[in-house]
């Protein structure tokens, strides 16, 4: 499988089944908990990598119809719960998955507050708690196999491959949906969200209702996130090593007037004394 | 024993204290630095369907589930039971013609015709009916409330084999001895309504073929089939028979008839249906089921409120758990008999069990409202409209004097019955007369409510319990195998009723149909005709 896998999320062939978060569940082996993890209500939690909302929406036609949104880890190119990790237990692996280490965790929560899509949850209940998220399957793509919710949607809404082809392919259906003049047919909003969400994410998603009312946050930046803090931080060396530099000259500066002075008095010590 | 050798005997390289203080201290020191915890979260069982383990993106046949409604009133899912073995679309797509048969993006419902084929299809029971038990036990419980409990045919074939009886095997005496013991007020029988029910029906059926109604008439029992007209095929829904299911005429009668007769205020009554099917729950649901409130709105000037025909339904499996808990031995039971007066049924009611026994039903009393005479000997075993072979469809042509060649067909499973609306759509069908739809394979004795004999339920079974049915009909004596001939129904139309599609007959026992057509983009299936029924025969 390629190292640069994707999967693309079409809105509009969601039947709302819920497979997928049971697959996850099997797969992950997560507690069921009272609650579905898809539904009205339905929200990520230590137990739920994935969910799928239910949405009351209006459509094109102006009548209220559902839609579902399945929500988990956005598996961005540039991930921020990896940057923010001073221990290294979130890393990206060899195929693009964002993958967390319980044992290098050391229960920081930075990844918490880092992630713009609100994604880990922590195990709070735990004595010796866990980051809680998707992991893309990691375990399952390195075997080549596509991961689980993808592996069991029965009516092709999720669609596992290449990022780049994924990306081809929703702007494809896309452009083929805005072509049509048949008003019946689905048209899409002009909008792959996660090819710029956060820099890019692997999890690509195309929809006939605006993402907003699918409850998508649209505050996310279209830069990665790291790469916005690095406008900042690239500068720490520099000021670090400058400050360091001016501090040094000056400290040499003064210890140098100090001992000039020192010696100025010393060789005018005897007169004084006299 | 000197005290030297007791010293070097207790001195060793380890004492038990310091033994145990090191354990201690082991466990603590890698439980803290991680040492018990595998480098991956979640849990290690990593376990999908084997279908779902291939590499890449392979396709997989049975795939995922279908969607359930939160609010569906008739089944519910256990996701933590739910194996994604991809039964339930197996029955709703192949043999339903559901699940997939619409276009995506979805619009306003989850579609679903209630038929809860899926419940009896599950293997891990995840997809189950959803319970009314709870609200049963609490009404029967409470002294202010009289529960009636009415039973349809179906169910006494059935629900033997929760206590072990063979498939098929004839229960109805314990049945009823054992609901008396749960504590319920009256039993009633769904056959005394099957009667009224081909009293209307029937003399509908005669009205359409005397003044150039409608069409094949189709008959209105099964509340699925209802829905899947109402979604799929909206300009058939005037084919569809005005009268109420059997389920759907007790309750009113009860809340009407019976109590005017008992002097029992009617919003006391709580009517409860035990069906072998789930989808009653739905029907009894539907808001224009209320008619007993309208009788009494319109006729006493009394406002019960929301006061529903039917308050709650049971299927098979739930009466059968009830019987259950309450720890009555069912198969040692006596034998138990219905309440007068809504309870007598004739031989032509009790086959309204099996698909092609409303039909036989209804051609027995037709022939009667026609020619006035009882019919022949061959109309007590219509073999052409019996399903023996349960592939889903049968026919017949019938020579009734006075009215020429009657052509029926009946049809069971909704995969067959979408071939026909098609055909019919296209005017393949034109000299049809009546046709009896069942949504659940061989009918209501394979109802999505009844007992899970074998999962997935196989015709073995089904058969068993048809062919239960139809001996129920041939033990009774001829006069008794008639729906006209029922005592108690002709009491009914004499002091309440007046006759068959009286305006008080159109206020009880008639209702009216939804156009549903706007919560779904059906997929084209023109092409189905030739293909289904090619294959038959």
């Amino acid at each position: 499988m390629s190292s640069n896998s994707a999967v693309l999320f079409n809105v509009a062939k969601c039947i709302g089944c819920g497979s997928c978060t049971v697959a996850c569940k099997l797969w992950n082996d997560l507690e069921f908990g009272e609650n579905n993890a898809h539904g009205f209500d339905a929200k990520l939690s230590a137990d739920s990598w994935t969910v799928v909302q239910y949405h009351t929406i209006e459509n094109n036609a102006g009548q209220n119809v559902f839609r579902f949104a399945k929500r988990q880890c956005m598996h961005c190119l540039e991930p921020s719960c990896a940057s923010v990790c001073f221990a290294n237990a979130i890393t990206v692996d060899e195929n693009g998955a964002v993958v967390y280490s319980p044992k290098k965790c050391v229960g920081c929560r930075y990844c918490l507050i880092a992630c713009p899509f609100d994604v880990p949850k922590y195990e709070w209940n735990k004595v010796f708690p866990s980051v809680m998220k998707c992991q893309l399957c990691a375990d399952k793509l390195a075997e080549g196999e596509t991961p689980s919710c993808v592996s069991v949607c029965p009516t092709g809404a999720l669609i596992f491959g290449d990022r780049d082809e994924l990306l081809e392919k929703a702007h494809a259906i896309i452009a083929t949906s805005a072509a049509t003049e048949n008003m019946e047919a689905t048209h899409y909003v002009n909008e792959v969200y996660g090819e710029k969400q956060a820099g890019g994410t692997r999890w690509l998603y195309i929809s006939d209702v605006p993402f907003a009312e699918l409850g998508f946050p649209a505050s996310v930046p279209k830069k990665s996130i790291p790469g916005i803090v690095h406008d900042y931080t690239k500068w720490k060396p520099g000021v670090f090593l400058g400050a360091a530099a001016a501090f040094s000259a000056i400290g040499l500066y003064t210890k140098r007037r100090l001992k000039i002075e020192e010696e100025k008095a010393s060789e005018n010590g005897g007169e004084n004394n006299v | 024993m000197s005290k030297g050798n007791k010293k070097e005997k207790i001195d060793p390289k380890l004492t038990r204290r310091q033994f145990l203080g090191l354990t201690a201290a082991a466990g603590t020191m890698a439980a803290l630095t991680g040492c018990d915890v595998v480098d991956k979260v979640g849990g290690n069982d990593n376990w999908l369907p084997t279908q779902y383990r291939n590499s890449g993106n392979y396709p997989v046949n049975a795939k995922g589930r279908i969607p359930i409604d939160p609010d569906n009133p008739s089944i519910m899912r256990i996701d933590e039971k739910c194996i994604l073995c991809g039964q339930c679309i197996e029955v709703c797509q192949n043999t339903q013609t559901i699940h997939d048969f619409y276009k995506l993006p979805v619009l306003d419902t989850f579609m679903c015709v209630h038929c809860g084929q899926c419940s009896l299809w599950c293997p891990t029971g995840a997809i189950q009916e959803k319970s009314y038990i709870d609200e049963v036990n609490e009404a029967i419980n409470d002294p202010e409330k009289i529960v009636v409990v009415t039973i349809s045919p179906g169910v006494r074939v059935s629900i033997g084999e929760e206590f072990g009886l063979e498939a098929g095997t004839w229960a109805q005496e314990q049945m009823v001895s054992a609901i008396r013991q749960l504590g319920v007020d009256y039993v009633f029988n769904i056959d005394f309504t099957s009667d009224s029910t081909i009293m209307e029906e029937g003399s509908e059926l005669v009205h359409r073929l005397t003044n150039d109604g409608v069409l094949p008439q189709f008959t209105s029992c099964c509340p699925g089939w209802v829905k899947f007209i109402e979604f799929y095929y909206p300009e058939l829904i005037p084919n569809i028979s005005s009268t109420k299911s059997p389920v759907a005429q007790m309750g009113p009668l009860v809340k009407t008839y019976w109590a005017k007769k008992k002097g029992i205020d009617p919003d006391k009554i709580v009517v409860v249906n035990v069906p072998p099917c789930l989808c009653k729950k739905f029907e009894a649901k539907r808001p224009e089921m209320n008619g007993a409130k309208r009788y009494w709105e319109e006729n006493e000037g009394t406002d019960y409120g929301n006061m529903m025909d039917n308050d709650y339904v049971l299927s098979t499996r739930e009466l059968a758990k009830m019987i259950k808990s309450a720890g009555i031995d069912f198969v040692n039971l006596p034998d138990g008999k219905f309440d007068s007066i809504l309870s007598e049924g004739s031989g032509a009611a009790v086959i309204f069990a099996n698909n092609g026994g409303v039909m036989e039903a209804a051609i027995r009393s037709a022939y009667f409202l026609v020619t006035g005479e009882d019919p022949p000997e061959d109309l007590y075993h219509l073999t052409p409209v019996r399903d023996d072979n349960l592939d889903g469809y049968a026919e017949a042509s019938l020579e009734v004097p006075g009215f020429g060649t009657l052509n029926v067909a009946v049809c069971n499973g909704l995969h067959a019955a979408r071939t026909l609306c098609e055909e019919i759509k296209q005017g393949k069908r034109a000299n049809l007369h009546f046709l009896e739809v069942m949504t659940c394979p061989g009918g209501c004795i394979g109802g999505g409510g009844q007992a899970r004999e074998t999962v997935p339920p196989t015709d073995h079974v089904r058969k068993a319990r048809i062919d239960s049915i139809y001996a129920a009909d041939e033990a009774m004596e001829k006069a008794n195998r008639v729906s006209y001939k029922n005592s108690e129904i002709a009491i009914l139309y004499k002091e309440f009723l007046g006759e068959p599609l009286s305006e008080m007959s159109e206020l009880l026992l008639h209702t009216k149909y939804i156009d549903r057509s706007k919560s779904v983009h059906p997929k084209d299936t023109s092409d189905y005709v030739d293909t289904y029924f090619s294959g038959l025969e």
